[in-house]
């Protein structure tokens, strides 16, 4: 019974697809997703990125969607195909990215036999997406594929998946096209649209008369696009009040700018750390109360009032108690704070918190980010310093992989915009830098995108080397080489006396002769005097290039929050001693 | 002189914990007991007592019911982690509402050996109200209903009797607010 207005279920996925404005998918083809990849075979608004490893699938998809704003979407098979993008879904779960992940699943009437490449996918998923469905009806596949992509984008984004069996991808129905779903509000979980203006009234008079106040900015501003974040510039602006970013807020507000203090938490600044102790008034944009950025929850900001615009309610009160908060939308809310601020002619001019800032700049003299640069052993912080001071001209996007590299680019590499600064955060997926480059760079092909990488993070992802040769994306990979996996080091060091157990990456490879034999371009500096060529040289050539910046081997990140200890308990230099009460309390935490 | 511990105990954590019985609305949906039960897991938050039904056919909805320990701040968040799954309409504390009913149905098999026994299980059975199922030579099933805590003296009092076997099954507290 054919009917000219039914297609198969891999037909309407692609229907969807395009409906959805997907122009890129990441993905790896197994027999699951035949019938998928047979649709993809035969159309032409969809560009398929072949990855070498599922992994590098899901972390392209994140690497497109915070550097493009849009949902990222990737493709992959059964069963390994699946347990392979685990890691990368939770990625995404924890740093709010919009992704949808298609898999094929085995033909519907061989599920729970044990069929080959048989998993339970949505078993799998269930803790680690914001939602997930196995679709079982050809009939409903337009509706989900429509759903999932409202859900992954609206509220808190996150990850979806969505499972289809083999037969369902061969079924037929008719397409249902996204003008024509009316989706159900509880399901989509959008936030409130409505202002709190009591919330607005209250944050105002508390700004008001607050003495010592602070802007803690997360990665919630970032979702809320780049609007919220020209609000919040005015809002600064107007207010001059110290703002302080977590590691997703940074770029939400210009890095240079007088009113940053720069990161605050574990490594951030000294500054901002100290500012967020004493204040005595709190605004939280769209930040967490991670653990990595309170320190000890007891001794966290213990005098201020605390406000909270977070579009998941879930954040309010979970880890540290506040006095006023809102669910709405941080762009919303943040102009309506700067609308009641001009109608009500409110002026903060003759307030401009002087005596805050006065101690502000006392604390800033500390100059927490200083290193002494030699003449020859590169300063891993140094050669951050440089990439930035030789690529901040050009339209730059830096990923990163999980480590000391990391919290060093977040340190020096300054972000003046939203979205080009893309970090695994809350999971700390090492691996993850390389392949989100190679989706940056497909959503951003006329830019610079880098990847500040240390080399045992590298080697996790290595084969989605060969993708980024296949589609020319000119991607650059900076390793800071220094041969350990230097914050296991670093943590060995300061709490477990030096016991270098399994930290020193032996037998690594030549990464130079590696790029080549990839076909791609290996640059390398051993010292300080090639350090500056190294990189115009990196920056110059329009291929994928592997530097090799052999760097401080000792080096370690400062400044530094030891686990378990408080705000205004930071560890400045190796000539810092810890608090040994507070070394044993650490030991046992994360 | 006892040591100091090395880490605070959280003594206020237990001593504020409390009983609470949540009801939570949701699409009828394969998946969705899962989703609520990997939640209190993945979390740790306790489950003491679970009862899920569909209640409207029509929009295909169900209700759970779910009865845990926490500290009210813990209980507030289990709430707005269940607001955060899809396929969740609403989630309630009974607690929180001005007027609610609470009730769980219980089902005795009581074994007893001499008529002393059988007396004192009647007596008890009368004073609880619990209605007779099934009585033979030797054995009686009985059904009782209330809230959990009622139950809980029942089977309490049935315990003071020496010599009896009893096996028995709940349904877990099911509660409705006005």
């Amino acid at each position: 019974m054919s009917n000219d207005n039914e297609f198969t279920g891999a037909d309407i996925l692609l229907k969807a697809l395009k409906d959805q404005e997907v122009d890129t998918i990441f993905g790896y083809p197994g027999g699951a997703v035949l019938p998928i990849y047979d649709a993809i075979f035969g159309q032409n608004f969809l560009k398929h990125v072949l990855v070498r490893q599922e992994a590098g699938a899901v972390h392209a998809a994140e690497g497109y969607a915070r550097s493009s704003g849009k949902v990222g979407v990737l493709l992959v098979t059964s069963g390994p195909g699946v347990t392979n993008v685990v890691t990368g879904l939770t990625d995404a779960l924890m740093d709010s990215i919009p992704i949808v992940c298609i898999s094929g699943q085995v033909p519907s009437h061989l599920i729970g036999t044990d069929a080959f490449q048989e998993c339970d996918t949505t078993g799998i998923t269930r803790p680690c997406t914001k939602h997930n469905y196995l679709v079982k009806d050809v009939s409903k596949l337009s509706e989900t594929i429509h759903e999932a992509f409202k859900i992954a984008s609206s509220g808190r984004p996150g990850p979806v998946l969505i499972d289809i069996p083999k037969d369902v991808q061969f079924a037929k129905s008719k397409y249902i096209s996204k003008k024509d779903i009316s989706f159900r509000e509880h399901r989509i979980k959008a936030g409130s649209k409505k202002v709190d203006k009591n919330f607005v009234k209250e944050l105002v008079n508390h700004i008001k008369k607050s003495e010592r106040p602070i802007f803690y900015v997360g990665g919630g501003c970032l979702n809320s696009g780049h609007q919220a974040s020209q609000e919040l510039i005015e809002l600064v602006n107007k207010t001059n009040i110290p703002i302080t970013t977590t590691l997703h807020g940074l770029g939400c507000f210009p890095g240079e700018d007088k009113s940053s203090l720069g990161m605050l938490g574990m490594h951030g600044n000294y500054e901002a750390n100290l500012a967020m102790n004493k204040c005595d008034l709190m605004i939280n944009v769209g930040a967490r109360f991670d653990d990595r950025v309170t320190g000890r929850l007891d001794a966290f900001s213990p005098d201020s009032i605390k406000f909270h615009i977070d579009i998941d309610q879930s954040s309010i009160n979970k880890n540290v108690k506040v006095n006023f908060h809102t669910n709405t939308d941080i762009n919303l809310t943040l102009k309506e704070i700067n609308s009641f601020i001009d109608t009500n002619n409110i002026d903060f001019g003759d307030k401009d918190y002087r005596n805050w800032w006065g101690q502000i700049n006392e604390w800033r003299k500390k100059d927490c980010l200083h290193y002494e640069q030699g003449d020859e052993v590169i300063k891993p912080q140094h050669a951050i310093s440089r990439l930035y001071e030789l690529t901040k001209q050009k339209d730059t996007f830096v990923t990163t992989e999980v480590g000391q590299h990391q919290m060093w680019a977040a340190q020096y590499y300054k972000f003046s915009k939203p979205n080009r600064w893309i970090t695994s955060g809350g999971l700390g997926t090492m691996g993850f830098g390389m392949p989100a480059a190679v989706g940056a760079q497909m959503a951003n092909p006329d830019s610079l995108v880098i990847d500040i990488a240390g080399e045992a993070s590298f080697l996790m992802n290595i084969q989605e080397i060969a993708t980024a040769v296949q589609y020319k994306l000119p991607i650059k990979i900076f390793i800071l080489n220094n041969e350990y996996m230097g914050m296991v080091r670093q943590w060995q060091e300061l709490l477990h006396g030096s016991r270098y157990s399994e930290s020193y990456v032996d037998a690594l490879p030549d990464f130079k002769k590696l790029a080549e034999s990839f076909n791609a371009v290996g640059v390398r500096a051993k010292n300080i005097n090639e350090l500056d060529d190294t990189i115009n040289e990196m920056i110059s050539i329009d291929r994928p290039v592997i530097a090799d910046i052999w760097v401080d081997k000792k080096e370690n990140c400062f400044p530094m929050i030891p686990s378990g200890a408080a705000h205004h308990e930071m560890l400045l230099s190796k000539y810092d001693k810890e608090n040994p009460e507070n070394q044993e309390k650490g030991k046992v935490l994360v | 002189m006892s040591s100091t511990s090395v880490y605070p105990t959280p003594i206020n954590a237990f001593k504020q914990s409390k009983r609470s019985v949540l009801s939570v609305i949701v699409d009828n949906e394969p998946g969705i007991l899962a989703r609520i039960v990997g939640l209190f897991s993945g979390r740790g938050y306790n489950i003491e007592a679970l009862n899920v039904t569909v209640v409207d056919v029509k929009k295909n909805l169900s209700r759970i019911t779910i009865e845990t320990l926490g500290e009210e701040k813990v209980i507030s968040q289990i709430i707005a982690q269940l607001e955060k799954l899809v396929p969740v309409h609403s989630a309630t504390n009974l607690a929180n509402l001005s007027e609610s009913y609470e009730a769980e149905i219980c089902l005795v098999k009581i074994e007893f050996e001499n008529e002393e026994q059988d007396q004192k299980i009647l007596n008890f059975a009368d004073i609880y109200r619990s209605r007779t199922v099934q009585k033979r030579q030797n054995i009686v099933v009985y059904e009782i209903s209330g809230t959990s805590e009622r139950i809980n003296k029942f089977l309490d009092d049935l315990d003071t009797i020496g010599g009896i076997k009893v096996e028995l099954v709940r349904s877990g507290p099911i509660g409705l607010g006005i």
